[in-house]
Formats: C-alpha cells, structure tokens, sequence
C-alpha cells in the first residue's frame, strides 16, 4: 500500500483494502491458474503420448517434461502478474462498490507527508465509513470467467483427440524392430519359471539376429527350430497368458525374423558384387547416369548389382572380405527398412534408376579397360575431373568421388586401366591402379600404396 | 500550516451563503455562480461570453455586493486607451511644488468588470494581461501592486462581431475559466419577470465581513490544501495532452478529434483544472479531488485554450464537442 500517512494506525478502510487487494490477487491466480494448467497439461500429456512412441530415452522425456513444466510456471507467473490487481484498481472497485467518490484511492495513493494530518484523518473517517457498506465475500464471489471454461473445453477435446488419434499414428508409424520385440518377449517370458528355457533361446536368437558375422542361413535355421519350439510349448501350455505370450512370439519369429534374415542375406549378396559409386553429388536421376557413364560395355549382373547399391543408397567404402554390417553399418539399417516391403527389393528399376545403373556399372566395367598407352600430356581431363562447378557435365557441389569395384573383378587382379572407347581421339590412360579401394595383398601387382589414385585425380588433390 | 488553516466546513458555510446571496439576484445559473466563486477563491479571472441581456454584469455586480469588495466596472470600447484601465501620471501642484502624481486606474479594485472586452484594440487589451496575471501594473517604469484578492470578469458578446477585436490566445489562456451565459429556460424567466417587474427589487446581502481580505485568504489557501490522488493528476495530465496537435509533442494520444485542433492547452489548463476539482471537492464538502471533480471543471478550464483549425470551423466543429470527445476516449485509468 503506497500511503502509510504519518506514523498513524491503519485505519479500517486500509485493513479493508489489503484484505481486498489479498482476495483479488487470489482470484487473479485462479484465473491463471485456470486459463494456463489446462492447456500445458493437454501439450504435455500430447508430448507424453507423441514420445511414448519414439525410442527416446526416459531421461530425455523426463528433461522434456520437466521443461514443459516450467514453461507452464514462467507463464503462469507472467500472466498472474499482468493480471494482478495493482492497488490502485482495488481502491478504484472499492469506490465503486461502496458509492465513495474516491475515497479509496485517495487514500491508497496518496503519498504521506503532503497533506495536513486532519485532512486525512478525515479522508479515513469517511473512508472507513464508506467501507462499512462493503462485506467482501458478499460483494466480491469469485467467478470462473469464460475464458477459463474455453481453456478447459479446449484442452479436453484436445486430449480426448489425442486419446484417439494417438494410437492410429503410433500404429501406423512405429514399427519396432524385430530383435528388440524379440528382448521384449524374451524379458516377458523370463518372468515365467515354465518358459525361462524359451526366454533365453530367444535372447540368443535375438544376439545372433544382431551379430552381422552369423550367416543368414544360420539365422534363419536358428529362428525355425526355435518356433517349432515355441509351437510344441504352446501345445502343452494349459494358462491362456503363457499361450498368449507364445503366440506372440511365433509370430514374431514367422514374420520379423524372416524379413530380416532375407533382407540381410540380400544386402549381403549385394555387398559381395557389389560394385557402386557413392559421392556427395545431388542426385539428379538423368544426369547422373549421364555423368557417371564411362567407357566400355557392362556386364548384365554387374548391372544388376550396381542398382540394388544405388537403390540401397550404400555408403562408404567397405573392405572386400568383410561383412556388410561392420563395413557399413547404414547397410543394415537400409536393411531394416527393407523389412517393411520386402517385395520392393525385387521389383524391377524404374527408368530414373535404369539410367543411374547403367551409368554405375558402365563405370565400373570401364574401369577394367585401363590403357597400356603412356600417360596423356597437356591434354584436359575428362570433363568428370573438373574440379566442382566447372566442365561441361559439372559436378555440382561434389566434395568426393569413391569408385568401388565388384568383388569378383576386384579378385581377377586387373587393376590396369586400358584403352577405353570414349577416350578422347583415342587418347590412353596412365597404367594405374583405377580403384581407390585397397588391394588385396595377394595380387602380385598390387600397389605399395593402400589408396593409390588414379592420376587423373592427383592434380586435383592439394 | 495545520493551525492557520480553515476548517473546510467553514468554507463551505461561506461558500454556501455568497451562492445564496447571488442567486437572490440572478435567477437560474447555478453553475456559473460556483464556477465564478471557485475561480475566485482560486486566485483566477472569468471570461463570460453571452448575448447581451442576460444579467452578466447584474451577476457580477450581485457577487461583488456579496462578497462586500470594492468594484469597478469598463466599458470596453475601440477608442479606449490603457492609460484609461491601469491609470497615469498626472501634473500636480502641491504646496507649491510641481511634481507628476500616479492616478490610479479603475483597474485597481478587487472585483473589475471588463465590460464587452473584445470591444477594444489589441493594445489596450494586452494593458489588461500583466494585472491579471501579475497582479501589478506598471506606468512610467513605476510598478503598482493591485487589491488583493483580484479579480477580472469579462464579458464579450459571441453576436456582432462587427468592430471587434478577438481576444489574442495569449489573453486568453489567462482567464481560469471560460463561462458561456445560456438564455434562462421559460420558468427561470417567468421567476426573473416576478423579480425584476415588481415592486420591491431583491439585492444580495453582504456576506463577508468588512475585514474579508485575511477570510478570502484563507480560503484560498484552504482550497490549495485539498488532496488530489496520483491516478487523478495523472489522468488530468492524459486529457490535456490529448487535447495537444501532433506538433506540440502530443503525438502519443490518440483521438479521433485532433484533425480539428491547431493548437491544444498549454500547462495553465492542467493547473486551472486541479485548482478548479480542488475547489468543487471542498464544495461538495469533501477535501480530497475525485474524478467526477476533474470532469466537472474541464469543459470550463479548456475549451478557450483549444484554437481549432479551419476545418473544424468548417464543419461547425466547437471546443466543446472536442472536449467532449477527448473526455469520452482518455480512460480513467
């Protein structure tokens, strides 16, 4: 209260207006309260729901939460104190009330020490005279306001929505892995004293499914005997839980397992021929075929193999002999993906990707017809070789060029470059070394060098 | 402070008694008695505009009676001079000796009637502007200081304008209040027929004593007394900017009436409508200021310092409305 005038007690109407200004300011949180907690109580529990179906970590959900929170409070506070009553509005709604010509105002506002003690003497006798008329929990009930009922109606319809829609898009949406539905059901039925042996094999099935050393048939073997299992224990099972839980697993094991195993195997055999250009260029379909063209006719399985690469958007360089999955751990996520439509692996090529495959194999079968000729001088590279933005067929924004070769070529040990048809007025190539892949040690010519370049690239590299 | 002071139901009673007093004279324009009693205890003049005929100088004439100050009245007319308001020197012989001797103006008396001022020439007006806000004139280099309590009431006729002399802003802005005399309503003016067509003509009764100067005094400083809470002040503050052009730095209130105002209120307006609402509380018996106080006195202390441009003019726009309007969108609070 701004007005303490001189060392007096307080009068009734003072003691009136701090009981006043104590219960508006109660109201006022209400209100806030009221207009604020539904909706953030709605965001969170839609954040909740959203992030129930992510792997997100609980900690992070946690963090999430517990910062939705506190955005409520920040604004909970903040629309509190715009919304508290200042003295001033008080005294003013105590004048209102009790037919004072501003009495209260004058009183709550007036700064001490100006005026003659008898004035306000006076001003607090009348004061406390129109407050009299005033009985606060009469004259001042507490109202919900409407725009607390439109929060509240809002924020239930939403959740109500949430409710229903949540789980159509997490249905949708989510597809959890198979080995971590395999752990899940493997922790389910540890939990069972009669099914603990089960439990553990399918632990074990789930660490093979993981391990990229296991060969697929292993896997696969694996995963039929362990339904065949299940299936016997489920005959024998008498509680509905048990065969409920065994069901679970069999069809997990009958879909998941086999998807993955195939798609594995797939990825794998792609890997093993898997001959692929993989760069940082904007892939543009048409005019990438155009510039990956090289010379030379393809083979039909290089071909072949070269688009499921393209189309397994592989990355990285791997090693020959080397699993997919630890060469390239995309690879088995490409792989994942491939669970959900198996089928689409088999499909044949659209045109776009024709042309991308073409243009990678012809690549790499161009690479097998190195030159015998002596290396070209003063003669312009290739315009592939220009360096980024510049050349006839730029390449826009490319920061690397790999070139892998197919495993079998790569094991024929002809690493030398020959005379390629589409080289300039029959110009040849240095006898180099055309893959920048390692060598395998066992081929006599093979470079002391672990990535030797091809010449054509070394006036590029500074 | 607190010992010399008034009581302010004492005020009240004497205020109360010079209303009664005048209105046994003047029938009808409540208002404009109190206004002109606030105006006087608070130290300012009164600038009544009417038609003639109706009882402007009766009304000044009752309140002088009753107030029992001496009264002068002037004719304004375009061939007077200021020599002829605040006086001269004149050429005396006393006891042989020749010397120049100030004869005062009927300038110095406590209640002066300027008759229709805006009769006379820029020059002899502006003769009137240090008394009233001086209170003081100087002739031949030699100041005088007026009768305290001072007051000037003048007159000028909105009709007729013909030969005239609008008074210059800066006059203007001098006066406290401006009061417009309304004709009276048919049974105020059956009441004057009564009064004034009978036999016995009613003439207000002396109210303060002959020693009234100390009584005056302390009423005025009574009035000064009288506490007004920061929201009112500050609302007072809001409606006078509100009243300024863009180009008198009054470009952050907003109302949809500026387009008709040249030039707003100056300070004196602010200062007129506090000492107005203080006046009015204590009337009313109260003595501190309430917004219904500051509403009451803004029309008066404001609409002669408003000057309107020429599309108000053309639009039959005046002060009044613009005031209205800037009342109606300045909230309270």
């Amino acid at each position: 209260m701004q007005a303490q005038p001189q060392s007096q007690e307080r009068s009734g109407a003072e003691i009136l207006l701090d009981r006043l200004a104590a219960k508006l300011n109660r109201h006022a949180l209400w209100d806030t309260l009221l207009l604020i907690v539904p909706p953030f109580g709605a965001a969170i529990y839609a954040l909740l729901m959203l992030l129930r179906g992510t792997e997100m970590d609980s900690w992070a959900i946690g963090l999430i939460v517990i910062l939705s929170v506190a955005a409520a409070m920040v604004a909970t506070r903040f629309y509190y104190r715009l919304h508290t009553p200042n003295i001033p509005k008080v005294a003013q709604l105590a004048d209102r009330q009790s037919g004072a010509k501003d009495h209260f105002l004058t009183l709550a506002t007036l700064p001490s020490g100006n005026y003659p003690v008898s004035f306000i003497t006076r001003l607090r006798r009348e004061s406390s005279a129109f407050g009299n008329r005033i009985e606060i929990k009469r004259d001042f009930p507490y109202k919900i306001k409407r725009s607390a009922y439109g929060a509240m109606g809002a924020s239930l319809i939403a959740v109500l929505l949430i409710q229903l829609i949540a789980p159509i898009v997490r249905g949708g949406a989510r597809v959890a892995p198979v080995t971590a539905r395999l752990h899940e059901l493997a922790d389910k039925m540890a939990a069972k004293p009669e099914l603990k042996s089960l439990a553990r094999k399918l632990e074990a099935l789930a660490a093979k499914l993981e391990d990229p050393k296991a060969s697929a048939q292993e896997k696969q073997q694996l995963a039929q005997e362990l339904e065949k299992q299940i299936e016997e224990q489920e005959k024998r099972e008498d509680t509905q839980e048990n065969r409920n839980l065994l069901g679970e697993a069999s069809g997990a094991l009958e879909g998941g397992v086999e998807q993955q195993v195939a798609s594995a195997k797939s990825s794998k055999e792609q890997e093993k021929g898997g001959a692929g250009i993989q760069s940082n260029l904007p892939q543009k379909g048409q005019g990438q075929s155009k510039e990956n063209q090289g010379a030379g006719a393809g083979k039909g399985d290089s071909k072949t193999e070269a688009k499921s690469d393209l189309q397994q958007g592989n990355t990285g360089t791997p090693k020959p002999n080397e699993p997919a999955q630890q060469k390239n751990p995309q690879q088995g996520e490409t792989a994942d993906r491939n669970q959900t439509d198996p089928k689409q692996m088999n499909k044949e090529p659209t045109k776009e990707q024709a042309g991308k495959t073409q243009g990678g194999s012809k690549e790499g079968a161009g690479t097998q017809q190195a030159s015998d000729q002596p290396p070209p001088q003063g003669v312009s590279p290739a315009d592939r070789f220009y360096p980024s933005g510049e050349g006839k067929q730029s390449l826009q924004g490319a920061g690397y060029v790999t070139v892998q070769l197919p495993e079998e070529i790569a094991a024929d040990g002809k690493f030398e470059s020959r005379p390629g048809k589409d080289s300039k007025g029959g110009r040849s190539r240095l006898q180099v070394p055309v893959s920048n892949v390692p060598l395998p040690a066992h081929i006599p010519n093979a470079a002391s060098e672990k990535q030797q370049l091809p010449i054509e690239y070394r006036g590029m590299i500074r | 402070m607190e010992g010399r002071l008034m009581q302010p139901e004492q005020f009240q009673q004497v205020f109360n008694r010079l209303e009664a007093e005048v209105q046994k004279v003047i029938v009808g324009h409540h208002d404009l008695i109190r206004e002109i009693l606030i105006a006087f205890f608070a130290g300012g003049h009164v600038l009544l505009e009417g038609v003639p005929g109706l009882g402007k100088t009766l009304l000044v004439k009752a309140l002088t009676h009753a107030l029992g100050m001496s009264f002068k009245r002037i004719q304004f007319t375009p061939d007077l001079m200021p020599s002829d308001i605040v006086g001269t020197e004149v050429l005396t012989d006393t006891s042989g000796r020749r010397e120049f001797q100030f004869k005062k103006g009927p300038i110095f008396a406590h209640v002066v009637l300027a008759d229709e001022i805006n009769r006379a020439t820029p020059k002899t007006q502006s003769a009137v502007l240090e008394a009233m806000e001086e209170k003081q004139v100087t002739v031949f280099g030699e100041s005088h200081v007026l009768a305290s309590p001072f007051i000037v009431l003048a007159t000028q006729n909105p009709i007729e304008l013909e030969g005239t002399y609008p008074l210059p802003e800066a006059q203007l802005d001098r006066f406290f209040f401006k009061l417009l005399v309304m004709p009276p309503a048919p049974p105020e003016l059956r009441e004057i027929l009564k009064r004034t067509t009978g036999a016995e003509i009613p003439d207000a009764g002396r109210v303060l004593p002959d020693d009234n100067g100390d009584l005056v005094n302390a009423m005025k400083q009574l009035l000064r007394q009288v506490m007004i809470a920061p929201p009112i002040e500050d609302y007072v503050v809001r409606l006078v900017h509100a009243t300024q052009s863009d180009g008198q730095n009054g470009a952050a209130a907003k109302t949809s009436v500026k387009q008709y105002i040249r030039f707003g209120s100056s300070p004196r307006g602010a200062q007129a409508i506090i000492l107005g609402a203080k006046g009015n509380a204590l009337v009313e018996g109260r003595v501190h200021v309430s917004y219904e106080d500051v509403e009451k006195i803004t029309l008066p202390a404001l609409r002669h310092r408003i000057i309107l441009n020429f599309q108000a003019e053309a639009e039959n726009i005046t002060a009044d409305q613009v005031i209205g309007e800037v009342m109606k969108q300045v909230p309270r609070q």
